[in-house]
């Protein structure tokens, strides 16, 4: 998948990458045009600077928009989001022994995930109340949310929570540096699949935004993984390295 | 009270809230929140769904504020992205096609947009930068440059923007790719 997209966007001449980051910037692509440009940024360097120019250009339009005074909540409300996500990140719990084989294939017997469940169900708890995001009112599917942690320390790195009906966010909380062969790769696996499926490679410090297209199912305990893989994606399509971080979904609301 | 963009400095508050200064985060948000809000609602057309994409961009720009990058921009326009893209994926996702209201609908009417924001820029200290958008603009046809501003500042779909104007989409579609040419070619 992340292959072809890449070989997609390295044909574009000079022009046609302009006239795609204008029509991202201009906000005309459809969505999934939308996050293919999103998930180019942190590699493609043309793109990105043709995209930062196009934001550069129509900046001056936001001033269009009359404002709108927020309701007198909406800093409590952010607030309260912001202390939840510090006192996680606080509460970060001790640590877990690492073990020395790939996690997939010990994955019915992993005594992490009881760790996790237990400590990071409480903590992804916490943050569920407040950072679930509110497309409630128009959506009334089920929500998840899920805090991925490094296993060595249970440190949350990244937290991913379904954005819209369709997709489901992978947010990280800091940077991370990964060797400069290597790349880190999303994996998920649901119970009752047979092996965890590969949602591409993620960027350190970028946020990845997944289709749930991709994906045969999302629902509570879903397991997801990074995984330090070849910087063109595990060779096997199963996850080869080490784990990173490691998370299960929970429903939210 | 927001003051003057010239007088608030966006790239020290984004350090600041790197580095955890919830403070200048509470500024940022006195500073910009009205027209952040403002701008979101425009794209979305709904005032629940507006809050709630605000406070998501709060959330995100506090805990993304490391990731910014003077190099490519400004912290200003920094936050105005990450605001606007989360609009935008609300709003292209799923079905919704909430009403625009009648009134948007006047405010873009002929040149309407473009004297309130010659009253904006002559108001605020960047007039070069919106200036050289408002004069590259207004180079353009006008039905093509309401296709500009129908996209940009309401949020539009181009088949949304092909209804407005009533033209083939197909039409609309090169309307853009050709303005946004004539624009880049006018505004370097």
């Amino acid at each position: 998948m992340n292959q072809n997209s890449n070989a997609a966007f390295a044909d574009l001449g000079p022009d046609e990458i302009q006239a795609l980051a204008g029509e991202y910037v201009l906000g005309t692509l459809s969505l999934a045009e939308r996050q293919a440009v999103a998930a180019q940024l942190a590699t493609h360097g043309a793109l990105r600077a043709a995209v930062d120019a196009w934001e550069r250009r129509f900046l001056p339009l936001t001033s269009l928009a009359e404002p709108v005074a927020p309701s007198r909540h909406l800093w409590q409300r952010v607030e309260r989001s912001l202390d939840s996500l510090s006192a996680l990140l606080k509460t970060a719990g001790p640590a877990v022994k690492k073990k020395a084989i790939p996690w997939w294939r010990d994955w019915q017997s992993l005594p992490l995930w009881q760790a996790l469940t237990a400590g990071g169900f409480a903590a992804a708890a916490v943050l569920a109340s407040v950072l679930v995001f509110q497309v409630a009112a128009l959506k009334p599917d089920t929500r998840y949310m899920v805090v991925l942690v490094a296993p060595q320390d249970k440190s949350p790195g990244w937290v991913m929570q379904t954005s819209t009906a369709k997709h489901i966010e992978l947010i990280p909380l800091g940077q991370f540096e990964v060797p400069a062969d290597k790349a880190l790769e999303l994996w998920t696996k649901a119970d009752g699949w047979n092996a965890p499926i590969s949602l591409g490679l993620v960027t350190p410090g970028k946020r990845l935004n997944v289709s749930l297209e991709q994906i045969p199912g999302l629902q509570a305990n879903q397991l997801f993984e990074l995984t330090l893989e070849p910087s063109t994606g595990s060779p096997t399509g199963r996850p080869t390295g080490p784990i990173h971080f490691i998370g299960r979904s929970v429903q939210v609301l | 009270m927001p003051v003057p963009l010239s007088e608030f400095d966006y790239e020290a508050a984004l350090l600041a809230c790197a580095a955890g200064q919830r403070s200048a985060m509470q500024q940022l948000y006195e500073q910009e929140s009205a027209r952040l809000l403002g701008v979101v609602r425009r794209i979305v057309r709904d005032s629940a769904l507006a809050e709630d994409i605000v406070h998501d961009a709060c959330v995100s720009i506090w805990t993304r504020a490391a990731s910014f990058d003077p190099a490519r921009g400004s912290a200003r326009g920094w936050i105005y992205s990450v605001t606007r893209n989360l609009a935008l994926n609300a709003q292209r996702d799923g079905q919704r096609q909430a009403d625009i209201p009648e009134e948007t609908v006047q405010a873009l009417g002929d040149q309407a947009s473009l004297v309130a924001w010659q009253e904006v820029i002559h108001s605020s200290q960047w007039e070069d930068s919106a200036a050289r958008v408002g004069h590259c603009l207004g180079e353009l046809e006008p039905v093509r440059r309401d296709c500009i501003l129908y996209a940009y500042v309401d949020g539009l779909s181009q088949k949304e923007i092909a209804e407005r104007v009533t033209a083939p989409l197909g039409t609309v579609k090169a309307w853009i790719k050709r303005s946004l040419a004539a624009l880049r070619e006018c505004m370097s």
